[in-house]
């Protein structure tokens, strides 16, 4: 699906990234811990060909070679803050071509807790609704992968409740996930794989069941590495 | 949807959001206002001269405007990263190029029209409005020029530390052709100018459009992705 | 090295041919009958326009072959020439205007060539503007190669228009018709010896800039396997 191979990337004299190598499979979910300014921003936004890097290159591989089969929610929301929620969703569909019935999407209104706010402007609705409406369009999005930086930022224990689950079921549907988050249960409850990046460098790769959370906090808190 | 239905969405959106926020249209209008007053402070207009001194005072506002209209424009994609949506999205970076020239050039005319109506009430010119129909065809031909020099240059300086302040010292220099040209022929068609036509003219502003529209289209691509 | 062997050549050609032409210019051209010795910066001035368009002609192609090869070389040889045509395009300006001082007793013309250096000025100084407003190194030079490019490609639309425009405006004066067969010889050699002297201050400029990049990206590396 994605393959990151020895990804370099420097911000005038600092190395941000170094040599990273990072292959996610088909509908395989893998999260990335890691401190505050390791580099797990910058990898994304390289993985998502925002950004390229110094040295190494990147390799999607997906069904079509267009743009529309990957999506990445980063720290903004991507919103048009005049517009309402349902005039978003509505440019987002016309876009990608997403023709959700009005059922469905009536449906992930409710779930997601902004049925009632849908003909207000997204610059009335709280942090945690925009993040959630941000969310909201990755999962309409019908992309074969997921990236997400940090996507539970802004919101409380229910709402992450909720978007875990429905992020479990994409997955079920064969769309692949690569996460980064500094929250260490939840990443946990849903990657097959973790990695942890710190200093620019991925210190370790592992399937879930190899390593607990207590473990991850371990090595976050001292730096030791196993 | 193809990339006509694609370039639609793009400015049925732009429309939208201007219809709700106002921003690119009041700063458009109300600097042309400013600019108008300002000029008749700074340079003596009377009956005699005004039919000489129109044409330029009219395409220097409509430059010094537009340029700062534009700008907002392109703020409006950037600020929440909402651009993000179409690069991740089926639509190719031609269209929405297109399409900001298309809802750019509609803003551009609008203020244009404002402009124009301004000057004849604060300068009792009426012979400008009896003009309007062959200055058709210079308006619309610089304006697109304007607008296909102004959506490139707005995106590059919004992605640069600067922001807008390096705009107008991108787009002023680049923009002299269209400056020469529509002031030129906006006065041989106000003032006769010893039998000249504007054709030549027109013809300029129509070389410079077609070769920066080509281009732009081509360099487009380059702003937004690696 | 081939290449420094090359340069070296160059360099020696080019300090041979300064002082040379120097002499051609002030000794051996004749005085011309009505502008008298002030004419003899028209020498210089038209030379250095060229060595500013060659400039400004590297920098367009390199901006090209950057998009193209998305690679730091092009973008570095790219504003290594732009350094370059922006200097000699001021000391154009700045020639202009002596020359329009004691011929046309005013010390602005707004001549077509002049104002199209003078657009050109601008469009080169808003390119280094927004070099200096982006940190992130691929991006600086991707956006200015756009600059790089648009910029080059106003040149003829700008001159035919400033020539139409000046056209309707009452004209200071002509250039000078019928110029002396020793004047025209003496005009080619200072013309070729700019190129030259062009051609060899990029390839410096350039290599100064290419070391630095490079030394830059040691640096980069050695912070890397710091740990």
């Amino acid at each position: 699906m994605l393959r990151l191979l020895d990804i370099s990337k420097t911000y005038s004299l600092k190395a941000v990234l170094r040599g990273v190598y990072l292959e996610l499979k088909d509908g395989e979910a893998f999260v990335l811990f890691g401190p505050n300014g390791a580099g797990k921003s910058t990898l994304l936004k390289i993985a998502a060909g925002l950004m390229s890097p110094n040295t190494g290159r990147v390799e999607l591989t997906t069904d079509s070679h267009s743009h529309s089969s990957i999506f990445y929610i980063g720290h903004k929301n991507g919103l048009y803050n005049e517009l309402t929620v349902l005039e978003n969703i509505r440019f987002f569909q016309d876009i990608t071509g997403s023709r959700n019935s009005n059922t469905i999407l009536r449906e992930i209104l409710m779930e997601f807790g902004l049925w009632q706010r849908r003909n207000d402007p997204v610059k009335q609705l709280s942090q945690g609704m925009k993040r959630r409406l941000s969310l909201m369009k990755g999962f309409i999005s019908g992309a074969d992968l997921l990236l997400l930086d940090e996507p539970f930022s802004g919101l409380d224990i229910r709402w992450k409740e909720i978007i875990l689950e429905r992020l479990r079921g994409l997955k079920k549907q064969g769309v692949s996930l690569l996460m980064v988050t500094h929250l260490i249960k939840e990443g946990l409850s849903i990657a097959d794989r973790i990695g942890l990046l710190e200093n620019g460098i991925l210190r370790l790769q592992c399937k879930t069941e190899e390593i607990t959370e207590e473990e991850i906090k371990e090595i976050l808190r001292g730096g030791v590495c196993r | 949807m193809g990339f006509v239905g694609n370039t639609f969405a793009i400015v049925k959106k732009d429309l939208l959001l201007e219809l709700r926020a106002k921003e690119a249209i009041s700063i458009m209008v109300f600097l042309s206002l400013l600019l108008l007053v300002v000029f008749n402070l700074s340079v003596e207009i009377d009956t005699e001269n005004v039919s000489r001194l129109a044409p330029g005072i009219l395409w220097v506002v409509f430059a010094f405007s537009g340029i700062l209209g534009m700008g907002r424009t392109s703020l409006s994609e950037r600020d929440d990263e909402a651009y993000l949506n179409i690069y991740f999205s089926s639509v190719n970076m031609e269209s929405f190029y297109l399409a900001k020239v298309i809802s750019n050039l509609l803003f551009l005319l609008l203020m244009e029209m404002f402009t124009i109506v301004s000057f004849v009430i604060l300068f009792d010119y009426e012979r400008l409005i009896f003009a309007l129909a062959p200055l058709s065809l210079p308006l619309l031909l610089g304006s697109f020029g304007f607008s296909v020099v102004g959506t490139l240059f707005s995106f590059l300086s919004t992605g640069s530390r600067f922001g807008e302040i390096i705009l107008p010292f991108l787009f002023l220099p680049v923009v002299v052709p269209i400056l020469l040209g529509g002031v030129s022929s906006t006065d041989i068609i106000l003032n006769g100018s010893g039998g000249d036509s504007p054709a030549k003219w027109l013809k300029i502003l129509l070389v410079f459009d077609l070769l920066y529209f080509c281009i732009s289209l081509i360099l487009f691509r380059y702003i937004i992705e690696e | 090295m081939k290449k420094d062997r090359i340069t070296k050549i160059l360099l020696v050609l080019v300090l041979l041919m300064l002082p040379v032409n120097f002499y051609l210019i002030f000794q051996v051209a004749p005085t011309e009958r009505i502008m008298g010795d002030v004419q003899r910066i028209f020498y210089l001035h038209v030379s250095l326009a060229i060595s500013a368009y060659i400039g400004f002609g590297v920098l367009f192609v390199s901006s090209i072959m950057f998009l193209i090869k998305k690679n730091l070389y092009w973008d570095t040889l790219a504003y290594s020439a732009g350094e370059v045509g922006l200097m000699f395009s001021t000391l154009v300006l700045i020639t202009g205007s002596f020359w329009a001082r004691p011929v046309w007793n005013v010390w602005w013309t707004w001549d077509p060539r002049l104002v199209t250096m003078l657009i050109l000025w601008f469009i080169y100084i808003g390119y280094f503007m927004l070099r200096k407003s982006i940190s992130e190194r691929l991006k600086k030079a991707r956006y200015s190669a756009i600059i790089g490019i648009l910029g080059f490609l106003d040149v003829p639309v700008v001159r035919l228009a400033t020539k139409w425009w000046r056209s309707i405006h009452p004209r200071l004066s002509k250039e000078g018709g019928g110029l002396d067969p020793l004047m025209i010889k003496v005009m080619l050699f200072s013309l070729l010896t700019f190129v030259v002297f062009t051609i060899v201050i990029i390839i410096f400029r350039f290599r100064v800039a290419w070391a630095e990049e490079r030394l830059y990206s040691i640096l980069n590396e050695m912070e890397e396997y710091h740990e």
